[in-house]
């Protein structure tokens, strides 16, 4: 399969970078380590006319603790959050859906973080070679007015299947942003529309520079969980990321994300407060907040990812509780930091 | 009394393994030669519609365009597995039957403008209503698929044998069952592609990969108007076939029109997408199975109908709709059988044989099996013991099994997996499952059914051997040639192998009917012994010794027993040469089948000279919240009557346990939107990784057939089928619910073990 | 009712417009090559038409199957997903480099083939770089590790078993030369 013809730019540094994407606005994409891109590319999802590379952008590759903050440059490579002790020690929900993301092989040496929270939604009829969506009207993500995956739907129903974005809003991330104009922050939950047609809110000419998470303190513990029918390799049907804190026997704060729901990982309050104020051995509070996740996120599912809705729906439930669950091992220290589980 | 051998039995690595790890081996895709073109395929974006007209103008202008062609560059010739089932134009030039079906192509300088072209070809299409599954299919008001067969129903394969109505009535217990399957899929590493070259004469060669060279020379040969020996298919690696690649795809006669309107060597090669929708894939199935047992858990009577969804064109429909049927009588014995398989057409890709042939078919038998044998209080292993195929048998359509080690495989599979500690013993969510098979070792190909083998020496006593046995990847090559080795005293490396080359070697039936060790195995092992029986005439003159008491071992000629008083292999060749009678050998051999029986005429006679028969265990557990399996260990024992490398033999246990077990049971299926299969990719149709595999525990057991080569039969195929249905009788097991739909994917699981849940 | 098909998309640079080559020195198996390639070739294109080494295959073009594994400064990636011009200046390693100083097979590569690891051969490209860049970070894998490690490898004819343990024995030889 042979790539669109485009133009390739190899900024030096990250000014340079913005420059080209301030200078060719709309027209450009960001090549980082390209196991989303070039694929969308070869099926002709995407043609942009000018490649901008951040083969370069040393500068961004970095993951280290700045006061109550760790911050990981956007184009540093997925195996250095796998090697990272920083990252083991604190977010093993982020270690834990980095080392699942794809396979060694393909994303862990030229994979970046960055590059996986900006992985564009995705779904079954969309994702498909220029001749298979030929023969008929485009769809919404495709610049037309249709949904394939459910009928007489007037929006796009792609969802996010990425697991570093879904274990990242879980933890509270911030993005930092930068362009020609200047730079910004935002929460993580501000980063995605919600809009599958364009679900990333980066204006065309910003570039994402560094995610930020706020180091978990004492009673804090966090969980990633991904269902797939394989080991490896493939994306997520549903995922989960449960962030807990408890404080004398209680839960203090909770924050549950549910993943291939939607087109953004799905930030879910009401779940997380059926958590809020429990006993952290309260069984009944868990399947609750379970139950409300389902809720939450069935409303958000269509069948579109494989599978089957029924059963994604269902395993919402499964995976929310096991991350809750799993979490709050770690809260109580019975489980080793930084330890796999599941 | 067993011979000893010095290479037969013995796992030496393989002759080919060293150029595939050294990245030398060139597989069709590779080849480069000077001036080729790329060729690309421009394919119908409708299932079903007539062709009004195909402007290609504009692409013909385009600069770097050698060649364009339609179904009008075509002479109409319409192809078919067999003669009753030519329906395929290759390029159509009425109708396309299938969304992505070839209606034109192009040939140009490169890939970017090869594409352009395909562009810039515009298609009136008048679409016509379109069918996706046999059920709609055959009730459809709309117009046929093909003309001629009404109800789109394509073959019908009826036998009926014995009295089912009086073994049903004698039978203690009767249940019906239906089972289904969507499609399977190969997967081959090697996406398909084709490279076709002219030359000054006319005269062809092809390179694709194959199943048998000689299955694709002649009909290109026939749809090209050609004689047959200007076509020339010639040897190339192959990345797997696993049941296809045995007829000749529509790229096959698009690329060499192309070489033809072009003057220049063309090569396509076909994406992932096009690799699995464009050529074959395994049919869907609807099989409803009766079956009647006495007390003791004897079969008496079994009824069987099978809806197979065959897609938009016959293809080998006839032998794909009676192979699974074929595979339980086999197996199993049975006095009283009825079967109705219907392949019905509906406007999706094209369906063909594949290893694991039939799942709701063959799982569905076992998993009945396990329901009669639990109302009965008879456990598993006993109702395959009391029904399983034993030698001296003849199957209920006429087959007489010479060699057949079932039981044995049983009982050695049951004692290794430790079945007797498990069975019904195993904590909560973990089972424990079997499944028999049986595989035909080759079937009647008419004048296609022998191989034949050349042997010459040079003259410091190299040979080489030429045979038409083509080698997807399971060893072949390597087989001929230790076989040649050992009946020669020769070691490997001093044998050249030329094989699978239309020009040069002699005729073969191919890989995919199971039978190359059996009937390639034996020409070459012939041809050899010819070769040996002419150097011993040589040497018993120069010896002054009785040719019939002379052996060759270590390049030396002797008298048995005497290694003393010994010829050197070279001198007796240099004299022969000098003699004027310079050695070589020729062999052939055709396994003794019924030549008239035939699929849907006349399903009787005997259908393959040897049978092969296996047992297979797998032990599974199963996560109840989600519905995940987790194989923990699958124990296969197989009677292949002769391993004649266990190493090779082995791998073909465990990729078969992979493909037909692994992915064909848990993962492996084709979805649809309508006409457009949902999952092309290796990213959606999901193929086992290396971290989803089991323990796997391989038994060979040896029944040594009289006909085989050292009584070697099929090995290939067999473990396919019985790991599928150990894998469904296990999970069976595991959860206390026959689930009847597969692959048996966790939402499945899940399923099944919540409405066990609610019943209570 | 007719309807008339064409294109997909027209491609957005034709014939005249082509892209302008630009001008690349890729270091393959320590041998430096000066190419003149369209900025959008991979480098798995480039390898197999440019530099005409075939040893790495494409079987599925996304990046999912392993057939193009290749090494860049010793780790694995998807030479189907990668731009040519992204790696130049890194050191990169095809299955065709995999042969010691003298010629000799890598040890990988003689215990693939004594294993029986090796059917139809086309993963095994693939498959042998990713394996070598695991045994350098891995040396002393258990069998689940190398398991996990070749798990972006899709081989269809082996079922993994022989592959694994020509691996093992590779790591478990080295281990005890020390």
């Amino acid at each position: 399969m042979r790539l669109p013809s485009v133009e390739y730019l190899e900024p030096r540094n990250v000014k340079e970078a913005l420059e080209m994407l301030a200078g060719h606005a709309g027209q450009a994409a960001v090549l980082a380590g390209g196991t989303d891109l070039i694929v969308r590319m070869k099926q002709r999802l995407v043609e942009p006319a000018f490649l901008v590379s951040l083969k370069h952008l040393n500068t961004l590759n970095y993951i280290r603790r700045e006061k109550s903050l760790i911050v990981i440059g956007a184009v540093t490579p997925l195996i250095s959050l796998l090697e990272s002790e920083l990252i083991k020690a604190h977010f093993p929900a982020l270690a834990k859906a980095v080392r699942l993301i794809g396979a060694p092989s393909i994303q862990h040496f030229r994979g970046t973080i960055g590059g996986n929270l900006c992985l564009q939604t995705r779904c079954l009829f969309y994702n498909q070679s220029a001749f298979w969506r030929s023969g008929r009207a485009p769809c919404h993500k495709d610049q037309g007015k249709i949904c394939y995956a459910e009928e007489n739907s007037d929006r796009c129903r792609s969802a996010n299947q990425s697991d570093g974005a879904c274990a990242l809003m879980g933890l509270g991330a911030r993005v930092v942003l930068n362009s020609t104009k200047g730079g910004r922050s935002l929460p993580i939950e501000e980063f995605f529309t919600g809009r599958g047609e364009r679900p990333l809110a980066a204006e065309p000419d910003e570039l994402v520079t560094e995610i930020r998470l706020p180091v978990p303190g004492e009673g804090e513990g966090n969980s990633f969980q991904k269902l797939t029918y394989r080991s490896a390799i493939d994306y997520a049907l549903v995922s989960a990321t449960a962030w807990l804190a408890v404080k004398k026997g209680k839960i203090s704060g909770a924050r549950l994300v549910i993943g291939g729901a939607g087109a953004s990982p799905l930030l879910l309050k009401e779940a997380s407060e059926k958590l809020v104020g429990k006993d952290v051995r309260d069984k009944h509070a868990v399947e609750e907040a379970a139950k409300q996740a389902r809720n939450h996120a069935s409303a958000f599912m269509v069948d579109n990812l494989g599978s089957t809705l029924e059963y994604r729906k269902k395993m919402s439930a499964v995976m929310a509780k096991r991350a809750v669950e799993e979490a709050l091992e770690r809260c109580l220290g019975n489980s080793a930091p930084g330890g796999r589980k599941g | 009394m067993e011979k000893t051998y010095t290479l037969i039995g013995k796992s030496v690595p393989r002759v080919d393994s060293l150029s595939k790890v050294t990245g030398e081996a060139q597989f069709t895709g590779d080849l480069l030669f000077p001036r080729m073109l790329v060729g690309r395929v421009k394919r119908s974006p409708l299932a079903h519609a007539r062709i009004l007209h195909v402007d290609t103008s504009r692409a013909e202008r385009l600069k770097g365009v050698k060649a364009v062609i339609t179904g009008k560059d075509t002479a109409g010739v319409k192809w078919g597995v067999f003669g009753y089932t030519q329906d395929m134009e290759l390029l159509p030039r009425d109708k396309v039957r299938y969304f992505g079906e070839e209606i034109a192509a192009v040939a140009a300088v490169d890939e970017e403008t090869a594409m352009e072209a395909l562009n810039l070809i515009t298609l009136d299409l008048e679409e016509l209503p379109a069918v996706y599954d046999p059920f709609e299919s055959m009730t459809s008001k709309g117009p046929l698929i093909h003309e001629g067969y009404p109800s789109n129903i394509n073959v019908h394969v009826k036998i009926d044998v014995g009295d089912i109505e009086k073994g049903f009535k004698e039978s203690t217990l009767v249940r019906e069952d239906t089972f289904t399957a969507a499609e399977d899929s190969y997967f081959m590493g090697e996406p398909y592609a084709a490279v076709a070259r002219f030359d000054d004469a006319g005269n062809l060669e092809m390179w694709m990969p194959n199943a048998g060279p000689h299955m694709k020379s002649k009909p290109m040969a026939n749809v090209l108007q050609m004689p047959l020996h200007k076509v020339r298919v010639r040897k190339i690696a192959i990345g797997g076939a696993f049941g296809g690649r045995s007829e000749i795809s529509p790229a096959d006669f698009i690329c060499a029109l192309l070489a033809k309107k072009s003057g220049r060597p063309v090569k396509i090669v076909y994406t992932r997408e096009e690799n699995s929708v464009n050529v074959r894939m395994g049919h869907a199935l609807v099989t409803t199975i009766k079956t009647g047992v006495d007390s003791k858990g004897r079969v008496l009577a079994r009824d069987i109908t099978c809806y197979m969804d065959g897609g938009a064109y016959s293809s080998t429909g006839p032998i794909a709709t009676s192979v699974p049927f074929l595979c339980m009588e086999q197996a199993y014995r049975l006095d009283n059988v009825r079967y109705n398989g219907y392949r019905v057409f509906t406007n999706k890709p094209v369906r063909g044989m594949i290893r694991m042939h039939g799942r709701s078919f063959a799982c569905g038998v076992d998993l009945q099996l396990d329901l009669l044998g639990k109302e009965l209080g008879i456990d598993p292993v006993t109702m395959r013991l009391v029904n399983a195929r034993k030698a001296g048998d003849t199957t209920p359509t006429g087959s007489y099994v010479a060699s057949c080690g079932l039981t044995e495989c049983i009982e050695k599979a049951v004692e290794k997996a430790n079945w007797k500690e498990k069975r019904g013993k195993l904590p909560a969510w973990r089972g424990i499952g079997i499944g028999i098979n049986s595989v035909q070792t080759g079937f009647p190909l008419g004048i296609r059914g022998g191989s034949q083998a050349f042997i010459k020496f040079n003259e410091d006593g190299g040979v080489t051997l030429i045979s038409g046995v083509v080698d997807n990847g399971q060893g072949n090559d390597n087989m001929l040639v230790q076989v040649v080795a050992e009946e020669l005293g020769l070691e490997m490396s001093d044998i050249t192998l030329l094989s699978a080359d239309t020009e040069m070697t002699p005729n073969d039936p191919g890989s995919y009917s199971m039978v190359t060790t059996f009937a390639g195995g034996n020409a070459a092992r012939l041809a050899a012994v010819d070769a040996r029986n002419k150097l011993f005439e040589i040497a018993a003159k120069a010896m002054e010794a009785n040719p019939d008491d002379l052996v060759l071992e270590n390049k030396k000629i002797f008298v048995a027993g005497s290694p003393d008083r010994s010829l050197p292999l070279t001198k007796v060749v240099r004299m022969g040469l000098i003699q004027g009678r310079p050695v070589s050998g020729e062999g052939h051999y055709a396994p003794k089948v019924d030549q008239r029986r035939e699929w849907v005429k006349n399903p009787k006679g005997q259908l393959s000279e040897a049978f092969s028969f296996g047992a297979t265990i797998a032990e599974v557990e199963v996560d109840p919240e989600t519905g995940t399996v987790k194989v923990l260990e699958v124990t296969a024992a197989q009677d292949v009557g002769r391993a004649i490398n266990p190493m090779v033999v082995e791998s073909q246990f465990e990729g078969s346990v992979s493909m037909g077990g692994q992915g064909g049971m848990l993962t492996e299926y084709h979805f649809w939107d309508k006409g457009r299969c949902l999952n092309p990719s290796q990213l959606e149709y999901k193929v086992p990784l290396a971290a989803d595999m089991p323990k796997i525990n391989s038994i060979l057991v040896e029944s040594h057939d009289p006909a085989g080569p050292y009584g070697a039969k099929e090995a290939g195929m067999s473990i396919a089928m019985s790991a599928a249905q150990a894998y469904a009788t296990a999970i069976a097991d595991a959860i206390g619910v026959t689930i009847t739909d597969f692959p048996m994917t966790p939402d499945k699981v899940l399923a099944a073990i919540e409405s066990k849940k609610q019943k209570g | 009712m007719p309807r008339e098909f064409c294109a997909g998309r027209p491609e957005r640079l034709k014939g005249s417009d082509r892209m302008k080559k630009i001008p690349l020195m890729l270091n393959v198996n320590g041998e430096e090559h000066d190419v003149s390639v369209s900025p959008n070739r991979t480098l798995l294109e480039v390898l197999r038409e440019d530099l005409q080494r075939t040893g790495t295959k494409e079987s599925c073009g996304e990046g999912v199957c392993g057939s193009c594994t290749v090494l860049l400064n010793g780790f694995p990636i998807r030479s189907c997903l990668t731009l040519a011009a992204e790696v130049q200046g890194g050191e990169i390693t095809t299955v065709e480099g995999l042969r010691e100083e003298e010629g000799r097979l890598d040890l990988l590569q003689q215990s693939f083939i004594d294993h029986g690891a090796v059917q139809c051969g086309f993963c095994i490209p693939g498959m042998l770089m990713s394996a070598r860049a695991f045994l350098n970070r891995n040396p002393n894998p258990s069998e689940d590790d190398i398991r996990k490690g070749i798990s972006g490898n899709v081989c269809r004819c082996t079922g993994y078993s022989k592959i694994v343990d020509a691996i093992m024995d590779v790591a478990k030889r080295s281990q005890s030369r020390g």
